[in-house]
């Protein structure tokens, strides 16, 4: 206990006198995590995100105008039969689809009475299980259904949700990737900056080492004081993106107003947010411990 | 106390900076280490202290060979000796009060114990009344003194000073010389190198010279 209080008070002496370079070396600690845990909370929304359009994802049946009774009858039985993938169907037919065009696009409303007849084709409009949205098995019974007589074409969401998801993988990658490489120049930047405290100290700890001082009490000052920078470094990083996230959900909003719903961005989940800091923590105390390696 | 047989060390493959030592010291004695400057003294008070070990025969202090101590018996070794150096080494930052704790107190000693040890130890000294200020603010004399306090501080069974009169002019050498000796009349073995023949001369103790690393004198 007393050698901790020890370590931590010459810590933070330590931390205080050189407060330029240990700045220095908080901030980059700080940019490093900011950017990894910025590319993790993008991809996270992102990945909520699609999973909300994925649940909600639609494939159309577009009917021919001349399909018979039995045509439109075997159609209903192909999507009666994929009820692991299809969760809900509706038919709607030509007249179904104009008043609909009609409800949703008024002002185009007077178009649409000026044609001499109904150019929207009947259809089945399918809501898909969110977790076969994107699957092969919705691939299956679009390619069965464009097989079938009577379908004049099949369309639904799977492309672009499939873009969007590659989206959120490169988010993760690049957040791994930008982070290991910043956090490894966190760590030199750390490891100098307290190689810096230890160069100023070295009659104190020559004598430590002459008057026999236990080596947690030469080394561990040095190694907290990294310990600490990188526990502020994350700390700030963890601020800092709070406050993104807070200006994202009040004014993202009117940005993408209509696209997606920006007001219920997400942080990251506290034990993400623990994790970090404990990184954080990890990344100075490794800079702090390779630089106190050269104090005996 | 200080049992050296056939000490060698070598720097580099051809440069002896002690060859073949062999010397005794007892316990309680005050030894003056002397000779000209390369002669080995303070290569000999370097090996004492176990900053380095001996290239070839056995230097044993209290019975203990130090080249065959682990880490942890150098330190529990280094604790029960006490140093003090030509340029004082104080840490300018901090008060004389804090100089002389600062070794109880990285030793892990509680604090009452340790602020009536220091304010003993600088009792002692006669720089009680100095305590709160900082190194540079004394004169070469009073932070030698420091440095004492501090090199006793541990109650030490051995204190080893490396030219401690340096840089003192020889008024002060004499009085930083008598406290070596009220040191060494409470029983702790004393050796001091230190080329000053005509300070050796005032003190008049056991003398032991070195010349080319090995003894050329010893009286």
């Amino acid at each position: 206990m007393r050698a901790l209080r020890y370590c931590f008070d010459e810590a933070t002496a330590s931390l205080w006198r050189g407060r330029g370079a240990s700045l220095l070396s908080i901030l980059t600690i700080a940019i490093a995590l900011f950017v990894l845990s910025g590319f993790l909370v993008v991809a996270a929304n992102l990945e909520r995100q699609i999973a909300q359009w994925s649940d909600a994802a639609e494939l159309s049946v577009y009917l021919a105008d001349d399909i018979s009774q039995d045509q439109r009858l075997a159609v209903d039985r192909i999507l009666a039969g994929h009820d692991s993938v299809v969760a809900a169907r509706e038919y709607l037919s030509k007249a179904d689809a104009l008043r609909r065009f009609k409800r949703d696009f008024p002002d185009l409303a007077g178009t649409a009475d000026g044609l001499s007849s109904n150019p929207f084709p009947a259809s089945f409009e399918v809501r898909l299980r969110g977790a076969q949205s994107g699957g092969d098995a919705a691939d299956r019974l679009a390619a069965e259904l464009r097989q079938t007589l009577g379908v004049v074409d099949v369309r639904y969401d799977r492309q672009w949700i499939q873009r969007l998801s590659g989206v959120a993988v490169f988010c993760r990658v690049t957040a791994y990737v930008l982070g290991g490489i910043l956090v490894g120049a966190a760590v030199l930047t750390v490891t100098s900056v307290v190689r810096l405290a230890l160069y100023g100290r070295q009659d104190e700890i020559k004598i430590m080492e002459l008057v026999g001082a236990p080596i947690g009490y030469i080394r561990g000052p040095f190694v907290l004081e990294g310990t600490l920078q990188g526990g502020i470094g994350a700390g700030l990083a963890l601020a800092a993106l709070w406050g993104g996230v807070l200006l994202v959900r009040t004014r993202g909003p009117q940005l993408l107003e209509g696209l997606a719903d920006l007001s219920t961005t997400t942080f990251l989940p506290p034990s993400l947010a623990a994790l970090l800091v404990a990184g954080g923590m990890l990344v100075g105390c490794v800079g702090g411990f390779i630089a106190a390696r050269t104090a005996r | 106390m200080i049992e050296a047989h056939g000490v060698s060390k070598l720097y580099n493959r051809s440069v002896y900076a002690l060859r073949d030592l062999t010397l005794t010291v007892e316990k309680g004695d005050f030894v003056f280490l002397t000779g000209p400057s390369g002669a080995g003294k303070s290569t000999l008070l370097r090996l004492l202290l176990r900053e380095e070990v001996p290239n070839k025969g056995t230097l044993k202090v209290a019975g203990r060979d130090l080249a065959r101590l682990t880490t942890r018996q150098v330190q529990a070794y280094r604790r029960g000796v006490g140093f003090v150096f030509q340029d004082f080494k104080l840490i300018p930052r901090m008060t004389v009060l804090e100089n002389v704790a600062f070794v109880p107190r990285v030793l892990g000693a509680g604090s009452p114990q340790m602020q009536r040890r220091t304010f003993q130890v600088l009792k002692w000294v006669g720089l009680q009344h100095r305590m709160h200020a900082f190194p540079l603010e004394l004169s070469g004399g009073e932070q030698q003194r420091i440095a004492i306090a501090r090199a006793l501080i541990n109650d030490p069974v051995l204190v080893l000073a490396d030219e401690p009169t340096g840089n003192l002019d020889p008024d002060l050498s004499l009085e930083i010389m008598n406290l070596f000796r009220e040191i060494n009349a409470r029983g702790t073995t004393v050796v001091v190198a230190t080329h000053d023949r005509e300070l050796i001369r005032q003190v008049g103790r056991h003398t032991i010279t070195l010349a080319h690393g090995r003894i050329v004198e010893n009286e």
